[in-house]
């Protein structure tokens, strides 16, 4: 290590420090972001105000943005609590399309036409959100045992079980659940069963209340109950967990549940909200970027739901940028890329200082003296 | 006449600490010298510097009269320097062979590996020094024993003349470390260099034939072993008479509170840890478990809580069978624990310290029926913590990781002897820790001992045993060589059932 | 479709030499991911490498018209970005999943952005040149061994000479020995004098060779268009491989080889539209990766021991 490079011992901490070390993560990112946008030609603030005031600043686009943000949050709460409980767990994509799934057959079978239908929507949704949440759960549940049972890595096995999901799923829709037509695909789902929309004249469904409500119950369960005090403590430490009586094995198992649970509802509110039919390629990525969105929330899940706006506008922000200008909407996944880089790099800034004395070839005052 | 190794006025700071404050330490040829400090003293950070892993901030290192940079451990490997960490540097998958010739070319890309030559090599080496030792054999199925010895095969190949050995009888048994020393002391009349980094008293007495003893970053004193006492080193490197001597009350001893009868267990990889130990630990009396670390003392103390399976056996607490309980249930019902392993088993060094006071009773600090965290009961259960065990911490909110190790083990004893328990296992509770914490921990054990608490203490530390205990079981390869009174115990008994050799007659 | 057909030989013989054509990119990316593994690193970020990688060969061998420059591009590029992904591992000590997975994303977001100021907006885009298959003078017309083994393009047997190069490196040199003790117990190896920091950079930087020529494979002698989606999770079909490979080369070529199969059997049978559900077979081989890393099978960890574990020099 070059000398004027020294460590920081221990590392520099402290609300001040994250927020001016995010801080500088967004400046950098949006920086660099604007040099992409000069190199295709755009005015660089033309751009960010069209990205930022689509997003944010139309209530049509606002709507847009809560759309996307809702499966990304609950998608980053299955991993917080997930993480949190030391499941490092990355089967989201799995969770979302068989929660999807889940959520497809329920609402086929509570429609007009469906075997205990028709039900009405206030008995129909606890019902499904249920329903999901327990086949999703129980889907991820099973790498939780493996985990918890056999010592199986999760973190691989998890990886792995995505695409049994996606194929499993790809099978009842051409199969099992697929409806006549050339398409492989299910059948539509009845309007009654459709989330309703929250903000007049936009797209935006009930999909981000759900989310709002699943991170107020992941933030009470973990900050303030005495069982999420003993997942915290297995995330952290599992052998100090054993030693205090804490069932390791078991509190895995339920963070294993709970995680693949709000996963399945990412898909449930997606299904129920915009795609209202199962099809092939719905998860698309987002059980991924879920877990982006969390990190970058710092795995706190009262900041998960804000997060998951801000990235989702992004997003939606990107395609009407690319409508109006023709600007590659791929330079916000660039953007969105480089702001996480950017945060996990800060952390060599909290380890690291650069001794300036030293660039510039002046003694060190610390060895000189005897 | 010039000594093989010269450092002279060392020093080496890190943020908020002198670690070592102009140290000078001189080892003659062949000459078995002993570096003696308490924890924290600054002898592992000089013996760093000596090996390149760390840089001195000022100070000179002379090897054979010649000034040497040492700016990296490739460096001090070229110069003949060898270290033996107390933790062995062994790659458990690869064979004695493979980790022998680890490091030694230059690692590029191309560099074919001929491991028959070096098999070859080391064969011949072992046999030399009467090392035993088959060089094809996997690491992971070797005794501890065995690994020290291929350490040592590690540096004899790449022909260190000064040897490094941090701590090195820690893991072994009497007879294991009666052979390691005579190993060094052949290995020195053949004129190689032997430092032993350590903080027991006898052995220097043993083997070396000086001592440079080492206390808060300075050197206290270098003397020749023959010129000293035990006592006159425990004096220079406590900085005090040091009269560790347990003040104890009499015993009032009630009736038997913890009884084991039986136990077994296999550990995860089958072999046995555990075989057929019975003992009852009464009111009012400290029972001492002593023994050479690593024959089963730790898995004792985790069945009796049951953090380990047990093949048969029992254990009952008041005449109740707690063996099939778990371990929150066995935690309400009776035995307080005290684990070896303050930071990775007895806390959690990310949680504050008012959410490690609460560890153990976090279904007891709540509101509404159990379901939520009571956070005024928490804070208020730490506060008292706290003050009753004098543990100093920043706040409670500040991270228990950060505590020193005394104040940790105050605040994990505060909080077990808080439970009041009936019975308290306590292991290896001073490890590491300085003498002013030492003596605060045996005070509390004696406390607790008069108000009428059954303890098993487990202790690798002699001394401890016979400063605490009542009665001191000793055990060997998981069993119980044997109990014995205290009154009649002296450290050469005790010694000797260490190794496994069954008392003559006991009381 | 009846069984007799299904056993047929000119069935055979084309599900079997697809099998073989399908093998290589995964093999070459798994090979690479073996060596970073065996360092410690789980490399999740050759995904996103791989998609570099065949992006550098598009447009290199658009420009050029010479595919070796092509798979030379892509090389640089998969080197390139996992200096990147390195110094995240190495000097950032970030958790590799966390590194990996938002490299991807990056990756997917700079693919698309490259291609785009390359090419500009165009309709219809044009295939690249690309390697043409060997017949290894007549030795493809063969029938049977012919199309099986005797009429891949010159990627494919340079991929399995190198499973015999990387497999004599990792086990009988110096450096394998080093890579392979970093990956089981990385504070032995700095005490031995091996610079963990270095020794992971390096494999970091296999690995991203190894990725990056996989993409360079699967653009010049698969595929010959770029898409943002060409890659379809074969990053993550390498990393499953090398489990199933229990981390040593010759054993990765055979799961490898299983993997493809499989696909290669599921596209003929959706081919000739049978009944069978195509997405079991799919599923198989990660079914099968799961069962070898789930501990059902007992026996002890077969991962290196710091797998996934930053390493903190003390």
């Amino acid at each position: 290590m070059p000398r004027f490079i020294e460590r920081r011992n221990p590392p520099a901490d402290g609300p001040a420090i994250f927020l001016l070390s995010v801080g500088l993560s967004l400046v950098a990112a949006l920086l660099l972001g604007g040099v992409l946008f000069a190199i295709v030609g755009a005015d660089p603030l033309d751009a960010f105000a069209t990205l930022f005031g689509e997003a944010f600043g139309t209530w049509r686009g606002f709507g847009f943005s809560l759309v996307k943000a809702a499966p990304l949050a609950l998608i980053a709460l299955g991993t917080v609590v997930a993480w949190r409980s030391g499941f490092g767990y990355l089967g989201f994509e799995g969770c979302f399309v068989v929660g999807a799934a889940a959520a497809t057959a329920i609402g086929l079978a509570a429609g007009p036409e469906g075997a205990i239908g028709p039900l009405p929507f206030a008995l129909f949704l606890p019902l499904a959100l249920l329903v999901t949440f327990v086949a999703a759960g129980v889907w991820s549940g099973l790498v939780g045992a493996l985990r918890a049972f056999y010592g199986g890595n999760e973190v691989l096995i998890s990886l792995m079980s995505n695409y049994v999901g996606l194929l499993f799923v790809q099978y009842l829709i051409s199969g099992p659940m697929r409806a006549p037509g050339g398409l492989p695909q299910s059948d539509r789902l009845a309007p009654e069963t459709w989330l309703p929309f929250i903000l007049p004249g936009t797209r935006a469904h009930a999909g981000i209340l759900v989310a709002l409500v699943a991170a107020v119950l992941v933030w009470g369960l973990l900050r303030r109950t005495p069982y999420g005090y003993e997942m915290i403590v297995t995330g952290l430490n599992p052998a100090a967990a054993r030693y205090a009586g804490i069932p390791v094995k078991r509190r895995i198992l339920t963070a294993a549940f709970l995680a693949g649970g709000f996963g399945g509802l990412a898909g449930l509110v997606e299904l129920y909200g915009v795609q209202h039919r199962l099809v092939d390629g719905m998860s698309g990525g987002v059980g991924f970027i879920g877990i982006v969105v969390a990190l970058l929330a710092r795995l706190d899940p009262l900041w998960v739901v804000p997060t998951a706006i801000l990235y989702g506008g992004m997003t939606v922000g990107a395609d009407a940028m690319q409508r109006a200008t023709g600007t590659p909407s791929s330079i916000t996944f660039i953007l969105q890329g480089l702001i996480v880089l950017f945060v996990l790099m800060s952390e060599v800034l909290r380890r690291y200082r650069l001794r300036l004395d030293l660039i510039a070839g002046k003694p060190d005052p610390e060895v000189q003296r005897p | 006449m010039t000594f093989h190794l010269e450092m002279r006025e060392i020093v080496k700071r890190f943020p908020g600490v002198l670690a070592n404050d102009r140290v000078s330490l001189t080892v003659g040829h062949g000459e078995i010298h002993a570096l003696l400090g308490e924890n924290g003293a600054g002898k592992s950070t000089l013996m760093q510097i000596l090996y390149g892993l760390y840089q001195r901030d000022s100070g000179e290192i002379r090897i054979d009269g010649e000034a040497v940079p040492l700016v990296d451990t490739t460096e001090a490997i070229g110069r003949g320097i060898g270290m033996i960490h107390q933790e062995f540097m062994l790659v458990r998958t690869l064979s004695v062979t493979e980790n022998i010739v680890l490091g030694l070319a230059g690692g590029r890309l191309g560099g074919r590996l001929d491991l028959d030559a070096a098999s070859a090599r080391v064969r011949a080496l072992s046999e030399r020094h009467g090392l035993a030792i088959d060089p094809s054999a996997l690491i992971e199925h070797l005794p501890i024993g065995v690994q020290q010895r291929v350490e040592i095969l590690k540096l004899l190949y790449r022909d260190a003349h000064l040897m490094i050995l941090d701590e090195p009888t820690a893991v072994l048994t009497p007879q294991e470390k009666d052979g390691l020393f005579a190993v060094l002391r052949a290995l020195a009349a053949e004129g190689r260099s032997i430092i032993i980094v350590t903080h027991k008293l006898h052995e220097i007495m043993d083997l070396a034939s000086r001592v440079t003893v080492m206390r808060d970053g300075r050197v206290t004193a270098c003397v020749e072993t023959a010129a000293t006492s035990e006592r006159e080193l425990a004096r220079l490197m406590v900085g005090r008479d040091v009269e560790l001597k347990a003040i104890k009350t009499p015993q009032l001893r009630g009736p038997a509170v913890l009884s084991v009868d039986g136990l077994t267990a296999h550990d995860a990889a089958g072999l046995l840890r555990l075989s057929n130990v019975s003992l009852e630990v009464h009111a009012g009396e400290i029972l001492g478990i002593a023994g050479v670390d690593g024959n089963g003392q730790p898995e004792l103390a985790q069945a009796l809580l049951g953090l380990c399976e047990t093949d048969q056996g029992t254990i009952r607490l008041h005449g109740t069978d707690i063996s099939g309980l778990t371990t929150a249930e066995r935690r309400a019902l009776g035995p307080a624990y005290i684990p070896a392993d303050r930071r990775h088993v007895g806390s959690v060094p990310e949680l504050s310290v008012a959410d490690n006071a609460a560890l153990g009773d976090q279904w007891r600090l709540t509101r509404i029926g159990g379901l939520v965290r009571d956070d005024r009961a928490i804070h208020g259960h730490a506060t008292e913590l706290v003050r009753r065990f004098g543990v100093r911490a920043a706040g409670l909110d500040f991270p228990a990781g950060k505590l020193s190790g005394g104040n940790l083990q105050k605040l994990i004893l505060a909080r077990e002897i808080m439970r009041e328990p009936r019975a308290l296992v306590v292991e290896q509770p001073t490890r590491g820790l300085d003498v002013g914490a030492i003596e605060t921990v045996w005070a509390e054990l004696i406390a607790q001992r008069a108000a009428g608490k059954a303890i098993l203490l487990i202790s690798a530390e002699l001394e401890e045993i016979l400063n605490l205990a009542d009665r001191i079981a000793v055990m060997f390869e998981g069993r119980i060589v044997g109990i014995v009174s205290a009154v009649d115990a002296n450290p050469e008994t005790i010694g000797l059932m260490m190794a496994g050799r069954e008392p003559v007659e006991v009381g | 479709m009846s069984l007799d057909h299904l056993l047929s030989s000119a069935f055979l013989v084309t599900w079997l030499a697809a099998a073989v054509r399908l093998t290589g990119p995964v093999l070459l990316a798994a090979l690479g991911e073996t060596f970073t593994e065996r360092a410690g690193v789980l490399n999740v970020g050759i995904e996103g490498t791989i998609l570099l990688g065949a992006l550098a060969a598009y447009l290199v061998s658009h420009a050029t018209g010479a595919p070796a420059l092509g798979l030379a591009a892509a090389l640089a590029a998969g080197l390139l970005s996992n200096l990147l992904l390195a110094f995240l591992y190495v000097i950032v000590r970030a958790s590799q999943v966390v590194a990996g997975i938002v490299f991807n994303g990056l990756a997917v977001g700079i693919a698309s952005f490259t291609y785009r100021i390359a090419m500009g907006e165009v309709a219809s885009p044009e295939p690249v040149a690309m390697f043409r298959p060997l017949d290894f003078g007549g030795l493809g017309r063969l029938p049977v061994v012919g199309p099986i083994l005797f009429s891949h393009t010159v990627l494919l047997y340079l991929t399995l000479a190198l499973v015999a190069v990387a497999s004599y490196v990792l086990f009988r040199t110096e450096f394998g020995l080093r890579l392979r003790a970093v990956g089981e117990n990385p504070k032995a190896a700095e005490a031995a004098g091996i610079s963990v920091a270095h020794t992971r950079y390096v494999a970091t930087l296999i690995s991203g060779a190894g990725a990056g020529l996989a993409g360079g494979y699967l653009m010049l002698s698969e595929v010959g268009l770029f898409r943002d989606t060409i890659v379809a999770g074969q990053g993550f079909i390498a990393l499953a491989i090398v489990i199933l490979g229990r981390w040593t080369p010759w054993k990765a070529m055979i799961a490898a080889f299983a993997f493809a199969a499989a696909q290669a059997l599921q596209l003929s049978l959706q081919l000739f539209g049978t009944g069978v559900p195509t997405q079991l077979l799919l599923a198989l081989p990660y079914l099968l990766t799961i069962l070898a890393i789930s501990g059902l099978l007992g026996g002890r960890a077969v991962q290196p021991a710091s797998l996934m574990i930053p390493y903190e020099k003390s």
